[in-house]
């Protein structure tokens, strides 16, 4: 199950279909996106598409009857639109038009009426219709998905598609969970449930052999687990989008002082950089060590080139030379993020804040770390992001305790033009089932958790600035062991759950999955089983507190009537 | 068993290698009772078993010979594991460093990362068909529409056929071939809807005869109306853009044709159709050359890294200097690509337009391909080290042999001695036949070496002097094999088609090894029988 494969696959299977020759892909804003995080340009050269086209800008009226033309658009109304304009005017010899999802019949035959020169040759839907991250990672790119706490229909439309195209793409008809308490959850669960028993034709694989268990679709929801997004991480991957995003493989340097000119975006891709798809989870300290071996091996390299003496070395060192460029390329990119990574740890300080964001979330401790964080927020050497975050821990922490002082905290945020607005809306954003269970580590019910601690804080902790787990690592745990999901976790649709653990499981986040809960995923994965992860986005904290904003316009404020005085952003502001 | 050589036969001169002792030879795999070629030893068999079922001990010696042939087969195979191909692992790491080692680390980080190993067994999802249902609905349109622009094809034809060149000439003769619809039936413009007067006058298209007003007539030059009726006689040099054309009004009727926008299109799908079938630009020549020039590359490059990998092995099979010439082939056909890119690159286009961008892509495509793949093969090996590879791998051979055949004497006077004494003249004996086994195995490896043509005079020399009777030699239809495979190997290698030369070569070897075997066993198996008489 590796989600770059599968899209590889689809386009790899389109454009060798469309046969020998001259190519043109022509693409739309999203599907551009999906094509270019499974393959770099130079990779399509070889395949000889040689010109990239948006269907939905502007386009010259050249015609050149010697290209094919490759359409690989989403199958929206506009798509349809321009398409079938496109087909009445052909500029190319002939067209190979694939949706990237399910299309209505009646669109077929508009554009079969549309195609008067007879110039399309295969119309296919083939389903590549979201984003591959990581092997084990897709996202949707929807940046907000609810509105009021509800769904916003265009989100919940694509997020449909997305996951039916997810599944389509590993030939899954799976069994659908989700969440019991969130609607979201709930309701995309239904809509994909929906679709597969209207499409019958397409979801009707063979079942699994000898009664093992269907593929699990589990749909869990942000707002259950808001502590995740906030944290700050220190495995490579999720550190270069906490602190400098990625954006659909790519971060944008150009901010960053004493970059060469040629770095000023770079491509993070696991399929074309050997470096990061080896220390995509390696943390901050391991990957200095690694990228110290691959200077050293570069060095060697680049010291073979002072030592050319004759022909026959020079010879020797230019037939190396792709893998010299290729190597010597890697090295700087990656000197260059991590320099920039450390930098910015320096500067924010974030150490010493991410070992109290971790206390808070991990542990409980009122007095203690409500003066700890009262003084990092007032002394202001962390930056008011880090500040926001830790008053938001701090606030969801204790939001019930007898001597919680969010609102002081919250002024002197303020006093120092931290967003302190966000905090009631965030109070709101978390579902009563995180405000139930999140912080109650000290329960009765949890002695399990209570010795594990113990036991933990005995040993003394291997890495304080990596012990919170996720929501999800232990939802995942509850699905591989077999336990019973039928309470927390209802099963969608009248169909009888299976007793075994299922063999692949495909999770979706509605809100955004972290980088964070990719690690989690990718553990498990090593240990041999068969998970990926999804999300309506890739969340970093600022995203994400973006997200909680857009969600709780417009929401009552019942949670935290006490902070009234933060409810309103300041003029100007949000 | 009798000589199937004493008859001559006409057909079967064809490309025979004489043996030095007689007349003619037949070759393949003849039949001994009738000499037909039957070409392979399976046919041969069932034809020996169906002609000739009364001669039990031939079909059973035949039969014999075959499997002796396919035990020296299989047991070579065991022997010699690393063959061409399948020798990534073994190979001997020492002189391919420089260029090597990027790739090792390429590989290696593969296998290593867990994110990348599966998708071995992940297959392509789900896809869905539509072009069944889109042609089902495409068809009966484009059919209708090929009728219609097939009719007004026809009336063109008509009216350019004695077309007055008089304006009310022209309009009387254009009446004449197509009948007008009657004016005062249409109120409105059925294009623009709006109402004929004295400013908005009706005009007829000349082609269908329907009626619209002036701003929504279009018209096709009676060029453009010649070729669309005759595609074939006129250059495609003088084809003008119609568009600019019909959007300009004419202010001369005579050279044009009005016609309603309807036919209008029609006739333009039909004229690009037209146009587009005719059509062959110079990029795209140029970049059929480029394609066909990778397509017969690739395989050389392929071969060139299997022959280094086989020379690096130490194996025979190659020389040196095919893979010089592979080399010098991959060398050339690079600068041919790099040069034909250029040339296409140069063509003269609009800046900025598709076309450009096109050409720019193509060039780009191709530096990358010839970078990649045609510049990065690895050098040439430098010939003493494969000599060395190739010693110690003979070496190695000999001693093995050695050994094998140490082990095998062994056995034997073991055996011989429980058997009891007065064989001592037969363990002798085989030990001369031990040792000239030794020798047979160096001359197979000389032979193998290259040096082929005189090869079989020593060859038949040394088994003349072993065996007595030479008619069992000369007759040998395996010499025959031996000649006619070096002469295929010799005519491979210089058509560069070292696939051919590998199996000829490994062909080739299976029959020598099982000539020597044959040649050795033959007195142990018939000199004890006389002995015994």
């Amino acid at each position: 199950m590796n989600v770059i494969r599968a899209i590889q696959m689809y386009i790899d299977k389109m454009i060798s279909d469309a046969g020998p020759g001259m190519k043109l892909l022509m693409m739309d804003r999203e599907t551009i996106s999906i094509v270019s995080m499974a393959f770099a340009q130079s990779e399509m050269l070889q395949k000889e598409v040689f010109l990239f086209e948006r269907l939905d800008s502007v386009r010259s009226n050249e015609k050149l009857k010697y290209l094919k033309c490759i359409v690989f658009v989403r199958p929206t109304k506009d798509n349809i639109f321009l398409l079938q304009q496109e087909l009445q005017s052909p500029k190319f010899g002939s067209y190979y038009i694939y949706f990237s999802n399910i299309i209505p019949r009646t669109d077929i035959k508009i554009l079969a009426e549309s195609d008067e020169g007879e110039s399309v040759q295969d119309f296919k839907e083939i389903y590549a219709d979201y984003l591959p991250v990581n092997p084990n990672l897709f996202s949707l790119h929807i940046p907000t998905c609810l509105q009021a706490l509800n769904w916003n229909p265009e989100a919940l439309e694509r997020s449909t598609q997305g996951l039916v195209s997810v599944l389509l793409s590993f030939k899954f008809r799976p069994a659908i969970r989700y969440r019991s308490g969130s609607t979201a959850a709930q309701t995309l669960a239904k809509k994909v449930h929906e679709t597969i028993n209207k499409e019958t034709a397409l979801f009707s694989f063979r079942p699994p052999e000898d009664g093992a268990a269907p593929p699990l679709l589990l749909i869990l929801d942000r707002r259950d687990d808001p502590i995740t997004p906030l944290l700050n991480q220190w495995t490579y991957q999720a550190m270069v989008h906490e602190l400098l995003t990625i954006n659909k493989q790519r971060v944008d340097l150009s901010g960053v002082s004493g970059v060469p000119k040629d770095l000023k975006e770079v491509v993070l891709s696991t399929e074309q950089d050997e470096f990061y798809a080896n220390n995509l989870y390696a943390n901050f300290g391991e990957i200095a060590t690694t990228i110290k071996v691959l200077m050293d091996e570069f060095q060697r390299k680049a010291n073979d080139q002072r030592k050319i003496e004759s022909i026959a070395d020079m010879k020797n060192f230019v037939e190396t030379y792709p893998q010299f460029r290729k190597m010597s390329g890697t090295v700087t990119k990656h000197l260059v993020l991590i320099s920039e990574l450390s930098v910015q740890v320096g500067q924010q300080q974030l150490f010493e804040v991410s070992e109290l964001e971790q206390e808070i979330a991990c542990r409980a401790d009122h007095s203690t770390q409500l003066q700890r964080v009262k003084r990092l927020v007032s002394e202001g050497k962390i930056s008011a992001a880090n500040a926001l975050r830790l008053v938001l821990l701090y606030a969801m922490r204790y939001e019930r305790h007898a001597n919680c002082d969010t609102s002081g905290l919250l002024k002197l945020l303020q006093d120092r033009g931290g967003r302190s607005y966000i905090a009631p809306r965030m109070l709101e954003y978390i579902s009563t089932v995180a405000r139930q269970e999140l912080f109650n580590t000290v329960k009765i019910t949890d002695a399990v958790k209570l010795t594990r601690n113990l036991i933990k804080e005995l040993k003394g902790v291997e890495n304080v600035y990596a012990q919170h787990e996720c929501v999800l690592k232990g939802t995942l745990e509850e699905v591989i062991k077999g336990r019973p999901l039928d309470a927390q976790y209802p099963i969608m649709g009248n169909e009888v759950p299976f007793r075994r653990p299922p063999a692949e499981v495909i999770v979706f986040i509605v809100g955004g999955a972290t980088y964070e809960e990719a690690l989690a995923v990718h553990r498990y994965n090593q240990e041999g089983y068969r998970i990926v992860l999804g999300g309506t986005t890739i969340h970093n904290s600022e995203s994400f507190l973006e997200e909680v904003l857009a969600a709780t316009v417009g929401v009552p404020f019942k949670h935290s009537r006490s902070l009234q005085q933060f409810h309103q952003a300041p003029a100007g502001t949000a | 068993m009798d000589n199937p050589f004493d008859m001559h036969d006409k057909e079967s001169a064809s490309g025979a290698f004489l043996l030095p002792t007689d007349g003619e030879i037949l070759e393949g795999f003849l039949c001994p009772i009738c000499k037909r070629d039957l070409r392979t030893p399976e046919r041969l068999t069932v034809h020996v078993e169906h002609e000739h079922s009364e001669e039990q001990d031939l079909l059973k010696s035949l039969k014999e010979i075959f499997s002796i042939a396919r035990q020296g087969i299989l047991s070579k195979g065991k022997k010699k594991p690393s063959q061409p191909g399948g020798t990534d692992g073994s190979e001997p790491s020492a002189p391919r460093l420089g260029s090597e080692s990027g790739v090792a680390i390429g590989s290696a980080g593969t296998a290593n990362n867990p994110l990348l190993q599966p998708g071995c067994n992940q297959t392509i999802g789900c896809s869905c068909e539509h072009m069944a249902y889109f042609k089902a609905v495409r068809s009966p349109r484009l059919e209708r529409y090929a009728a219609e622009t097939n009719k007004l094809i026809i009336r063109l034809d008509k009216l350019l056929d004695g077309l007055p060149t008089e304006p009310d000439q022209k309009k009387r003769h254009e009446q004449s071939k197509v009948p007008w619809i009657d004016g005062k039936l249409v109120k409105l413009c059925p294009t623009c809807a709006k109402s004929f007067g004295i400013t908005r006058r009706q005009h007829h298209c000349r082609v269908c005869g329907s009626v619209m007003c002036e701003s929504c007539s279009r018209y096709l030059t009676l060029e453009e109306a010649g070729r669309l009726v005759n595609p074939t006689a006129i250059s495609p040099a003088s084809a003008v853009p119609l568009q600019a054309q019909s959007d300009a009004q004419p202010v001369n009727e005579t050279s044009h044709f009005r016609v309603c926008e309807h036919c209008m299109r029609l006739l333009l799908i039909r004229m690009e159709m037209q146009d587009w079938k005719r059509e062959r630009p110079l990029v795209r020549q140029y970049y059929e050359t480029l394609r066909r020039e990778r397509t017969d590359i690739e395989p050389h490059i392929g071969m060139y890294r299997r022959i280094l990998d086989s020379l690096y092995d130490g194996d025979v099979i190659y020389r040196l200097s095919d893979a010089s010439t592979l080399r010098e082939k991959i060398g050339r056909s690079a600068e041919k690509l790099d040069n034909v890119s250029k040339s296409l690159q140069t063509l003269r286009s609009a800046v900025g337009s598709r076309e450009d961008a096109l050409k720019k892509a193509i060039r780009l495509g191709c530096i990358s391909y010839i970078k990649e793949q045609m510049l990065s093969i690895p050098p040439l090996p430098v010939e003493e080290e494969i000599k060395k590879v190739q010693l110690r791998k003979r070496q190695e051979t000999e001693r093995r042999l050695e050994r094998e055949r140490q082990l095998a004497l062994e056995a034997f006077e073991r055996l011989e001695l429980q058997s009891g004494g007065g064989s001592v003249d037969s363990s002798l004996h085989d030990r001369q036949n031990g040792s000239s086994s030794s020798s047979s195995t160096a001359s197979t490896a000389e032979m193998t070496n290259g040096r082929y043509g005189a090869a079989v005079s020593t060859m038949d020399n040394w088994t003349g002097t072993q065996t007595g009777p030479t008619s069992n030699a000369t007759s040998d239809p395996l010499i025959d094999q031996i000649n006619i495979v070096k002469g295929y190997i010799r005519q491979a290698r210089a058509a560069l088609r070292f696939e051919e030369v590998a199996t000829l070569e490994r062909n080739l070897s299976e029959l020598t090894q099982e000539f020597y075997y044959r040649q050795r066993s033959e007195p142990v198996d018939t000199k004890p029988i006389p002995e015994a008489q």
